[in-house]
């Protein structure tokens, strides 16, 4: 099926091989690696420019996703097969300097390799955001407050446990830290911390189905295809608890338990509770590199940092400036499949592009 | 010198009488509604304050700053001396005036227009010489206000020179006073220049008479002479009936502002005679402009305090209260006002009249309803006595770092102490005095009040400046209130707590509340010396910056919060300190959150660096 599905949607290398192109992709999230293994396909020469050693991005990070519990591991892996050593990749790099000269640009990189292309590509993607900015919430000040990426990492090394390694009785999920909260500049909502917090309140269930857990929200956005089956069943089979009602803050006790104080805002009655670890749902940023790759390349981004595209509906992958092209989280929080079908979108875009 | 005219009369003076009888009237009747709008105690204080030796003190503070603009000197030189030239010169010309008619023609004071037009109705003798000093302090002093004039009009074009980015906007009436002011002094110079040959001048007039005479040789009785003895008295008829109408009615008020504010009157209440005076005592001078960063930064002019008491002035309330919620009470505004406009007082009268909070439902937490309907009592009834006290306050919760830090420290210095509020407090009323709602406030302090008695403690130690101001000057307590940047530097001195310097860049930033609003501004800076390396920057003390997350502000937009976080972090770390320390949550908060450097609270670099 692979095969043939391969087949029929990529043109034979040798057809397009004499106009050859080339592209320099920047970020090598799962964004950056879809369209690289598409325009390679296509016959085009691509740059994998990656900040970090490794290319994958955040979904590196993950263990399993939502809502199908696939391990991103497999996701990833997939889309490595799939580009197949095609791309160039340059790690630990960043953009220096740019030019554009007629069609194509100059790009000079922080190792000073100097990059002569067609067309970029802009797939930057978003960073975590710093919980510690939310100090009322005490992470990094109390130690069994952890964020949902930490929560993460501890289910991929199977380490699910409070600092002094006991297992937790009872924990909270913190919704909307650092999305949709004006306070810390983010109007934003991070559209993927909903399912995350759904999908890690199973997970932790499914590990210690004694363990009481409890999800504090503001809005439950379900809005994709099996989400609210996953809520059903969070309900349903794991008892999650959801109280609708925002974090003011929180404290510790001498067991180095967090004391939280809420509202249950359904009930309208204040709230505290006393749980073995605080989960804070972190949400997406822009990329802190943002900026900088803006003032370099000449693009723009929207009040909430996200870069601007030409339409939001029609032209949703291009940027204001000619010949670069945007895709993936950069502009705005996207979900795995999202982001791949954006990224898809925008290499068949630059394909037509480079060909005319 | 003798009279040139029998009857002492031309019609020319009819303007002038006219408007200077229309003025004093209204002067009468304006300051006996002012003072019937006074509460009781502040007509007694008034009383006494005018039949006490006090009086001199405020009779040279209206000489310092109505008509030398002392404070004005300070901010800017030329900004001062095009102050002093107006209002000094014009008052010292009305005094010399009435010194001539003295000496000359003693008999004509009951005139009120004779010591303005005196050149008019008097001629030169003889004996002019003893007269001569007169002619000349007067001509020196013409010479002063034409000075001043003329800086005036430099400055609406090029108020930089003037230290100034931006000014008010001159209205309809302000610009016919304004044009009227203007021309009285070219036109008095004009009319004295071309009598100078009969009433005697000095350098000035005299000098002005003898090149017009060489132009032309003329009589007194040619026709267009006399029109600018017209147009002099017109232009100040002009000028006085504008008065009360426009911004210069602050020539008027100031003074009795000062004698009010020295007998002890403030606006506590609402906004009465008091505040009458004190919203007409503003120039519109546009000073307060520039430091408020809601103009700079955020581009809210209509919120800036001169357009808020503009808003009062034309009776716009709803306008007043919105620029009086928006406000983040940082008080630059108030610091800069060389007339001592406390516009932050009559902006919470603004709200409190408009608040519609209810006390009886708001705060049953404070007694046993709560305990009986079974949820968790908010507040511990009893409290054990203890010599110290700890109230970290509720923004001090949100940013445990500093609650902790502060308790690590309270440990190490070996007092007996006690942290009240660790599981949850009472407001300490500020920030609902703050939107307005006294009421609620009392409540609040009146309970506080209790809890605290019962610890007979020596020493209440928060860690907010919000709650430190108001317990320091809002509450009556019986032990000392302090602040922790000044109870860490007492605990320092004492030897109490001892700390290893680690020779960090440190810059301070002075929060609003504990620096320019309730004076603490060196406490912090020894106790951070003794850690670190402290930087110094363009706004230490009292020019300090407002962060932006002020608990004043109601309604301003998180958006334009952060702007002006935004850009108060980048004007003090220009010299790329290690961290930006600070001294209240608010301000923490605010400038952690733009994401640019390390902010820390004084109390956790003390406790990180704590000597054990």
């Amino acid at each position: 099926m692979g095969k043939i599905s391969e087949n029929l949607n990529y043109p034979k290398i040798s057809v397009v091989v004499k106009n050859m192109k080339s592209i320099a992709i920047i970020g090598s999230g799962i964004a950056g690696i879809e369209a690289a293994s598409r325009l390679s396909k296509f016959g085009h020469k691509v740059y994998l420019i990656e900040k970090n050693s490794e290319i994958g991005g955040y979904v590196a990070q993950w263990d399993r996703l939502f809502p199908s519990q696939t391990e991103a591991k497999t996701v990833l892996n997939d889309l490595i097969k799939k580009l197949n050593n095609r791309a160039e990749v340059l790690t630990n790099v960043t953009v220096q300097h740019c030019e554009k000269k007629d069609r194509q640009f100059e790009l000079v990189l922080t190792d000073n390799k100097h990059l002569v292309v067609d067309a970029i590509l802009v797939t930057t993607g978003f960073d975590i955001f710093r919980a510690e900015r939310k100090e009322e919430y005490g992470y990094g000040i109390y130690e069994n407050v952890i964020t949902s990426s930490d929560l993460e990492k501890m289910f991929a090394e199977n380490n699910v446990v409070c600092k002094n390694g006991e297992s937790p009785k009872r924990l909270a999920f913190v919704h909307c830290v650092g999305s949709r909260d004006e306070k810390v500049g983010n109007r934003h909502c991070s559209k993927v911390c909903c399912a995350t917090a759904v999908k890690q309140a199973c997970e932790i269930k499914e590990l210690y189905p004694s363990c009481e857990v409890f999800n504090l929200y503001m809005d439950l956005r379900m809005f994709d295809r099996h989400f609210e089956d996953m809520y059903h069943e969070a309900q349903s089979k794991y008892h999650v608890n959801f109280i609708r009602g925002r974090l003011s803050e929180a404290g510790e006790n001498k067991e180095h338990q967090v004391i939280i104080k809420t509202e249950d805002t359904l009930a309208g009655k204040p709230l505290k509770l006393t749980v073995d670890l605080l989960v804070l749902m972190t949400g997406m940023e822009p990329c802190y590199l943002q900026k900088t790759i803006n003032s370099k390349l000449g693009l723009r981004s929207d009040t909430d940092g996200f870069l601007s595209t030409k339409n939001s509906f029609t032209e949703n992958n291009l940027s204001n400036a000619d010949g670069i092209f945007v895709a993936g989280t950069c502009t705005g929080p996207k979900t795995i499949p999202e982001t791949l079908a954006d990224s898809r979108a925008a290499a068949g875009l630059l394909n037509s592009y480079l060909m005319s | 010198m003798q009279e040139r005219l029998v009857n002492s009369f031309d019609p020319f003076v009819i303007p002038y009488t006219f408007g200077l009888i229309f003025l004093l009237t209204y002067l009468f009747i304006a300051l006996i509604r002012v003072i019937q709008a006074l509460p009781n105690d502040d007509k007694f204080k008034l009383l006494k304050h005018i039949f006490s030796l006090k009086i001199f003190k405020s009779m040279k503070e209206i000489f310092l700053e109505c008509l030398l603009h002392v404070k004005i000197w300070k901010k800017n030189w030329t900004l001062g001396y095009m102050h002093t030239a107006l209002a000094f010169g014009w008052f010292m010309l009305i005094i010399l005036g009435h010194f001539e008619v003295q000496l000359f023609a003693p008999h004509r004071l009951n005139l009120p227009w004779y010591p303005i037009f005196f050149r008019y109705f008097m001629m030169e003798t003889e004996t002019t010489m003893q007269g001569s000093f007169f002619f000349f302090m007067m001509d020196l002093t013409l010479l002063l206000v034409l000075s001043g004039l003329v800086l005036a009009i430099i400055k609406r074009f090029r108020r930089k020179l003037f230290g100034m980015k931006r000014t008010t906007k001159l209205r309809w009436n302000d610009q016919i006073a304004v044009i009227a002011l203007w021309s009285i002094f070219p036109l008095r110079f004009l009319a004295e220049s071309f009598y100078s040959e009969i009433s005697g001048g000095s350098f000035l007039t005299a000098g002005m008479g003898s090149i017009f005479h060489w132009f032309y040789n003329f009589t007194e009785n040619e026709i267009y002479i006399r029109p600018i003895w017209w147009a002099y008295s017109i232009a100040l008829a002009v000028f006085f009936i504008m008065l009360p109408w426009s911004r210069f009615t602050h020539i008027l008020t100031e003074p009795l502002f000062i004698i009010m504010r020295n007998a002890g009157i403030r606006e506590e209440h609402r906004n009465s005679g008091y505040g009458k005076v004190e919203i007409y005592s503003c120039s519109r001078c546009g000073i307060c402009l520039d430091p408020c960063q809601l103009v700079s930064v955020a581009s809210l002019r209509d919120s800036a305090a001169i357009n808020y008491t503009r808003h009062l002035r034309l009776w716009k309330s709803e306008k007043a209260h919105q620029a009086a919620s928006i406000c983040l009470m940082c008080n630059r505004c108030t610091k800069a006002c060389p007339v001592g406009v406390d516009t932050a007082a009559l902006k919470l009268n603004t709200k409190h009249e408009v608040v519609t909070f209810h006390t009886d439902q708001q705060y049953d937490y404070l007694t046993s309803k709560t305990a009986e309907s079974g949820a968790e009592p908010a507040i511990a009834k009893t409290l054990e006595p203890t010599d110290v006290i700890y109230f970290a306050g509720c923004m001090t919760h949100l940013t445990p770092a500093t609650k902790l830090a502060m308790t690590k420290i309270l440990e190490t210095s070996g007092e007996r102490f006690s942290f009240i509020d660790e599981d949850g407090s009472i407001c300490c009323g500020r920030p609902v005095l703050l939107a307005g709602a006294r009421k609620s406030a009392n409540e609040l302090m009146k309970k506080n009040a209790e809890l605290f008695k019962q610890t007979n403690a020596k020493i209440l130690v928060t860690s907010c400046p919000i709650c430190y101001k108001f317990f320091k000057e809002n509450y009556d307590l019986d032990m000392r209130v302090l602040h922790h940047s000044q109870y860490i530097q007492e605990l320092l001195k004492e030897g109490k707590i001892k700390v290893d310097p680690n020779g960090a860049k440190i810059v301070f930033h002075d929060p609003c509340e504990l620096g320019r609003n309730s004076g603490v501004y060196d406490a912090p800076r020894e106790v951070l010396k003794s850690v670190g390396e402290l930087q110094s920057t363009a706004y230490d003390g009292a020019e300090s910056l407002c962060c932006g997350h002020s608990i004043a502000t109601e309604s301003l937009p998180y958006r334009k919060r952060h702007m002006i976080a935004n850009d108060a972090v980048e004007k003090l770390t220009t010299d790329h300190p290690d961290v930006l320390a600070t001294a209240c949550p608010a301000c923490k908060k605010a400038f952690s959150e733009t994401n640019k450097i390390a902010v820390k609270d004084l109390a956790e670099i003390v406790a990180e660096n704590l000597k054990c």
